[in-house]
């Protein structure tokens, strides 16, 4: 570890001087690696004085657990499984571009109903992990009970994602061609076709009711909040050309004034057919990153209501060869994650697995904007900005 | 037993020793309410195992947990001054009960100087805060005590600005004769005698401007700052555990008790109820009122986020002290017009 | 825009004739020494940064399979992905660094969000990138020594225990019962 680290926190009296300004000196503070409220084991090592942060600097990898040196020993279907615990809060998010990239190589079309079935599921992992986020940012200001409402309703989502693919967080239901398409063949048990459960439609749409409530319920207790408006409104502005340089993506970037979404400029997943709009904020402060977030979660819900009315017939999943072997070739491929911009680059030789695959992540790119943004800032501001970036470590460290 | 209710001595003794017990069944009684309280608003179920269905027994079961945990001292910590801090506080908040009356007679001395001695008293827990913070050798809980003393200091104006309105306006300061002179009629209607506990008779801001004042001297949400969970880890707090903790613990609950029955007996009227006997219903009167304050202390609590220092501070400066002393010259007025 | 003519169009504002749009990526090779010119003249039309990184290439390999092209040239290739926002595309930049003194002018002053993107960059491959502002190790302990992207970077668990092989478990939806694949078997 660095001597940075084996500076101690004690303050001896002596170290204070008295003089006729009362020089105070500046202070080390360091949060984390452990700390209530970073979300993961992020550092930040601040120079302050008094309350107001001179200098900041993050130090992340804690978490590293290299996965672009293990995708590189892994075939494609492997690597699924793996992918998706980067972003571990929005799980099935995470498999969709990799999928998209693979196919697109191997020139392989997707079903309409597999692909609207990776849609609906995207925008469930959506709803929940932006629940998540409207919950702990009033819990790290102090107000602790928008948490319990916010989970409650999350709760009713990861059923149904449950029901569907089995997991609630990693449900490695992705397939190269599609969706799974059946379960359980082998010595003991027939092989059965498994598509969505029974019931799944008008569950889904009595969720999004509640989700709907619960956001509406959020913008009385949380969003007129004088004291949560004080607190958050004007901390932490990233102007756009800011916001662009950085990389910021997704919702912060939209908090900023840039109304860039993903979902409508690149073709994924078959987003063209429905009817949402895109949300931008206006200042790019805490307090626009949470509305643009509440407003999404309204929005991802009338896309799953429109998209669980017309699933179309068909293939859960194309015909794909059974060793799955890429062809040469290069390509990107990005999508509207719920934390951002996540996409891939994979460069395939030919053989069962990518010669390189480059992952790049929305938290690492939101978070790098950390260190100039926090310049003067003052200490219980810190917590708000924190919280309002909503990222989390695994995809900050991949 | 008429031996001891004669002798001063043994008689003061007597009654500190209930008024401590008071203050520690008080003390768990609060914090078994904040518990389920906050646990129904956040449609959870709360404590629901400790002694039997409702779960009563969670604080004791806490409290025994505490105090057998092991005694730690940082190492770089100021030994004696760590050791007293929690003392002090607990002190402070147990002072003010001195002059909280129960009933007519059921005092434990009804000072002359009643309400100046309980502002008095309360601000010594600043002492204790601090002490704690600057003791315990921990760059969190230095700047955990020092927002707290900024913020008690400051919002001690407010608290005591708001109670001068109550003085004026009852021509006394001894909490009994607060109480008296609520009891007494305003107006009649027909036959009986109307009388209004001064939240009606015109002391309304007052209250309003001492209910904030004593959340901030409580140290709770939205003046937790000093505490603030997930900023500081516990603030000043931080290196306290197992008895001293406990100290801690139970005196902030204490002390939320003992606002409420501050607060009750100048603006709600104390253990006077319209109807009823003071000498023997007294005491559940004014329970009945601590308790309606204490829900509306906790509902704050789990509803409403914290407030950042600075913008803390601004409020007491630049709002609160402004309308308390508005509110003074108000009172004034009336008192001497009419 | 289509891809290609996206890449046409990039490659002719930055003076270069190496373009392609395989695979519906637009790529631009540009030449070393003009990598942060480049930037600049394309960070008005296209603001956003996506990311950086490289791409070892290398003839033998100690981990994964060699590559199987037969005209590889071992260098390090460096990519930057850059997008527009409002017509939504996106282009990727490469260079090519060598491998015996990989070092890049640094992107840090044209593009802010350069500054980590360089430093994993730099830690997992060994490239310096000239004129950067802080180039320490982002991700890895102070204490590791070598370039874990690099593929003569040997992976210890590998080495104690050799690749299993492709293990099916999951049969095609036409097939049933599990099997087991080895390497070499299927050639």
């Amino acid at each position: 570890m660095t001597t940075a680290d084996r500076q101690t926190l004690s303050m001896h009296h002596s170290e204070v001087q008295v003089s006729v300004e009362l020089q105070t000196p500046d202070m080390t503070l360091n949060l984390g690696p452990q700390h209530p409220s970073t979300h993961g084991v992020l550092r930040l090592v601040a120079r302050v004085d008094g309350e107001v942060i001179k200098e900041l600097e993050p130090v992340v990898g804690y978490m590293h657990r290299g996965y672009e040196k293990l995708a590189e020993v892994r075939t494609y279907p492997q690597i699924t499984a793996l992918v998706n615990r980067i972003d571990w809060v929005s799980g099935f998010a995470n498999e969709i571009p990799f999928m998209v990239a693979t196919e697109r190589l191997m020139d392989i079309e997707v079903p309409e109903r597999a692909q609207y079935i990776r849609l609906i599921l995207t925008e469930m992992a959506r709803i929940s992990n932006h629940l998540v986020f409207l919950s702990s940012l009033p819990l790290e200001l102090g107000a602790a009970t928008p948490l319990m409402h916010a989970l409650r309703e999350r709760e009713r989502v990861l059923d149904l994602i449950e029901g569907v693919t089995g997991g609630r967080f990693h449900p490695n239901f992705n397939r190269i061609g599609g969706v799974k398409p059946a379960a359980a063949a082998g010595a003991t048990q027939k092989k059965v076709v498994q598509d969505l459960p029974q019931g799944f439609v008008e569950q889904t749409k009595s969720a999004m009711e509640y989700v709907r409530e619960v956001c509406a319920d959020m913008v009385n207790l949380v969003l007129g909040n004088e004291i949560f408006m004080q607190r958050t409104k004007g901390v932490g502005v990233i102007p756009a050309d800011k916001a662009l340089a950085f990389g910021v993506s997704g919702p912060n970037l939209r908090a900023s004034g840039v109304p860039f979404d993903l979902r409508k400029t690149d073709d994924y997943l078959p987003y063209s057919n429905f009817d949402f709009d895109v949300v931008t904020g206006s200042n790019g402060d805490c307090f626009d990153r949470y509305a643009v977030r509440l407003e999404e979660v309204v929005q991802a819900s009338r896309i799953v209501d429109q998209a669980v009315s017309e699933i179309p017939a068909g293939d859960l999943q194309a015909k794909v060869p059974r060793i799955i072997k890429v062809p040469k070739g290069e390509i990107y491929v990005r999508a509207e994650n719920p934390k951002g911009e996540m996409g891939y680059y994979i460069v395939s030789e030919g053989g069962r697995g990518p010669y390189r695959l480059k992952i790049r992540t929305a938290s690492f790119s939101n978070l790098s904007v950390l260190s100039w943004l926090l310049k003067g800032q003052l200490v219980p501001d810190l917590i708000a900005i924190l919280g309002s970036l909503d990222f989390v470590l695994g995809d900050v460290d991949r | 037993m008429s031996a001891i209710l004669d002798n001063f001595w043994s008689l003061l003794a007597l009654k500190i020793l209930l008024i401590t017990g008071v203050m520690m069944t008080v003390s768990l009684v609060i914090i078994f309410a904040e518990l389920k309280i906050s646990a129904h608003m956040q449609s959870r179920v709360g404590p629901y195992f400790a002694g039997g269905r409702y779960g009563w027994a969670q604080p004791l079961a806490d409290g025994l947990k505490f105090i057998q945990k092991e005694d730690l001292v940082p190492a770089d910590a100021d030994r004696p001054v760590f050791k007293f801090a929690p003392m002090v506080v607990l002190a402070g908040t147990l002072a003010v009960f001195v002059i909280v009356p129960f009933s007519p007679d059921l005092v434990v001395r009804n000072l002359d100087l009643g309400v100046f001695y309980a502002l008095a008293a309360g601000s010594i827990g600043t002492v204790g805060v601090l002490m704690a913070g600057w003791s315990s050798a921990n760059k969190y809980s230095l700047m955990g005590g020092l927002r707290a003393a900024a913020q008690l200091i400051a919002y001690e104006l407010p608290l005591v600005l708001a109670v001068v309105g109550v003085v004026i306006q009852a021509g006394t300061m001894s909490m009994v004769g607060i109480v008296e002179a609520q009891a007494a009629p305003v107006f009649h209607l027909g036959d009986t005698a109307i009388s209004l506990p001064y939240i009606f008779q015109g002391q309304f801001i007052g209250f309003i401007i001492f209910m904030i004042a004593a959340l901030a001297e409580l140290n709770r949400t939205p003046f937790d700052m000093p505490i603030a969970e997930s900023e500081l880890v516990m603030g000043y707090l931080t290196e306290y555990s197992g008895i001293r903790f406990t100290m801690f613990f139970l005196g902030e609950y204490a002390g939320i008790f003992a606002m409420s029955a501050i607060a009750s007996t100048l603006f709600l009227g104390g253990y006077y109820f319209p109807g009823l006997d003071s000498a023997t219903f007294g005491p559940l009167v004014l329970m009945g009122k601590v308790g309606l304050l204490v829900f509306l202390i906790i509902w704050l609590r789990w509803t409403l986020p914290r407030l950042r220092e600075d913008q803390l501070q601004s409020f007491a400066w630049k709002w609160l002290i402004p309308l308390a002393l508005v509110n003074i010259a108000v009172t004034a007025t009336f008192k001497v017009v009419f | 825009m289509s891809p290609s003519e996206l890449a046409a169009r990039i490659a002719g504002a930055v003076g270069s004739d190496h373009f392609s749009s395989d695979n519906g990526t637009a790529k631009v090779h540009i030449a070393a020494d003009r990598w942060v010119d480049a930037h600049r003249t394309l960070s008005a039309e296209m603001p956003y940064f996506s990311w950086l990184s490289a791409i070892d290439w290398a003839t033998e390999v100690v981990v994964g399979d060699a590559p199987e092209s037969e005209d590889i040239e071992p260098r390090y290739e460096v990519l930057s992905c850059l997008g527009s926002v409002e017509t939504g595309e996106s282009v990727v930049l490469s260079t090519a660094v060598s491998k015996d003194d990989p070092s890049l002018d640094s992107l840090a002053e044209v593009y802010g969000g350069a500054n980590w993107h360089e430093r994993e960059a730099a830690e997992m491959f060994g490239i310096d990138f000239v004129g950067h502002p802080n180039l320490t190790g982002i991700y890895l302990p102070d204490s590791f020594e070598g370039h874990p992207l690099q593929k003569s970077f040997a992976l210890l668990s590998r080495e104690v225990k050799p690749w299993p092989g492709t293990v099916d478990v999951e049969p095609m939806p036409d097939e049933e019962g599990p099997s087991t694949e080895n390497p070499e078997d299927a050639g």
